[in-house]
């Protein structure tokens, strides 16, 4: 190692023994006083290197230039800018309520909401045929629970149910089995949402269910007792009238 | 910007040394300038990625040098040699001589000093960093780091003393 004046290399183990050597023999020592001057006289050459004026406001220039376009400066970026965007896209179509009302807090958004929910991967918090332990599951966890099946929906099997919520309002969701064939992963097919009335600016008629398709399922709505219920199922409009 | 580090700051405390750094490389203002403002703009872009602040120093010296080697090094392996033949290379300058220098001469016999050694002794002359982050910065073993640093100090000190003995007119241009 060659020693640099001036620097941590004083203190370094490597050293410290070779300069207390050098300090105690008066030849070495004027050897050792030749070296350090001469590495001062050659580092300050190289320290004199200036750098030439304007290259720091140059270097500053480019990063705050380069800053606005960095997102499109490479075709990664770019491609990854254009997924974002259509992700953002997908999530707002897959979120959009079917009919023509505008998004926000009001009956066609929920019940959009809830057919989305299920036509992802729900998840029910209670699997069990027993209606009595779905509601008291439902009730211990704050939602609805005091609801009205119709007849003909009741004779369909209980599967169990799921906790949901709608503008921080909990919601029901009662899972039955039509009969039909089911996918691997389905545990469910026929659905009945239950929320609060008053969590919705615009409930449902209270005595003629509403009949609406909604992406790929058929719903019917209506309002009873102070509470919103929307059933939704794969089929047609004779189907989910057959549950009523 | 990572860990607090504003790039004005890093900016502000590291341009000049690796403008140094670069210019003792290539000897040409334009590719200095060149190769400090590409080792800025890959702080810029990837310099978030380093996740202790105390390395900044040793990261932009260590990009700053790839970036030479990626765009100014000769295709060529250079064999590295034992330590034990540095010891006949002695210092070949004497301080007076030294303190006539100018930066020019120095940079001119850095020039001529074998290529593998001259980003060791920039760095050493430099002062800014430590043996280890040399090391570091040159992705080479400590102890190659030293030998390089010794053999190189010793080419360098004797081709200066050999231009005090040249007649000027007959030394060599720099390569610029």
């Amino acid at each position: 190692m060659v020693y640099r004046p001036g620097t941590a290399d004083a203190t370094d183990p490597e050293f410290v023994e070779a300069l207390a050597v050098a300090r105690q023999d008066p030849e070495l020592h004027r050897w050792f006083e030749e070296h350090c001057a001469t590495h001062r006289a050659i580092r300050t050459r190289f320290k004199e290197i200036a750098a030439p004026d304007g290259l720091k406001g140059q270097i500053l220039s480019e990063f705050k230039m380069r800053r606005a376009m960095v997102w499109w400066k490479t075709p990664i970026e770019i491609a990854a800018v254009a997924a974002l965007i259509l992700i953002l896209i997908g999530a707002v179509l897959w979120f959009r309520p079917e009919s023509e009302a505008p998004e926000g807090v009001n009956f066609a958004t929920f019940r959009g909401r809830m057919v989305a929910a299920v036509l992802r991967n729900y998840r029910m918090t209670l699997e069990t045929a027993d209606a009595r332990e779905v509601r008291a599951h439902l009730a211990q966890n704050n939602a609805p629970a005091n609801y009205t099946v119709p007849a003909s929906l009741e004779r369909l099997p209980l599967v169990g149910c799921g906790l949901l919520s709608w503008q921080d309002k909990p919601v029901s969701m009662l899972c039955f089995r039509s009969g039909k064939p089911l996918e691997p992963f389905q545990k469910s097919d026929v659905f009945l949402f239950v929320v609060d009335e008053k969590a919705m600016p615009d409930p449902p008629h209270a005595k003629a269910p509403e009949i609406r398709a909604v992406k790929k399922f058929v719903t019917a709505s209506w309002t009873a007792d102070g509470k919103i219920y929307v059933l939704a199922t794969e089929g047609d409009e004779a189907l989910i009238r057959s549950y009523l | 910007m990572a860990h607090g580090l504003d790039f004005e700051s890093v900016v502000a405390r590291y341009y000049e040394p690796l403008y140094q750094f670069a210019f003792s490389l290539t000897r040409a203002e334009a590719d200095a300038c060149d190769l400090t403002q590409q080792t800025f703009y890959v702080w810029a872009t990837k310099g978030h990625q380093l996740r202790d602040p105390a390395k900044v120093k040793t990261w932009l010296f260590t990009t700053l040098h790839r970036g030479f080697l990626e765009s100014y090094r000769r295709q060529t392996r250079f064999p590295q040699q034992d330590l034990e033949s540095v010891g006949d290379e002695l210092p070949a300058i004497s301080s007076p001589l030294a303190n006539q220098l100018d930066s020019t001469q120095v940079l001119r016999a850095l020039a001529q000093v074998d290529e593998v050694y001259q980003a060791p002794v920039a760095l050493f002359y430099l002062e800014d960093c430590s043996y280890k982050e040399i090391a570091e910065i040159l992705a080479i073993p400590m102890g190659t780091v030293k030998s390089r640093i010794a053999r190189g100090i010793a080419q360098l000190q004797k081709l200066l003393a050999d231009d005090f003995s040249t007649p000027e007119w007959t030394r060599p241009e720099p390569s610029e």
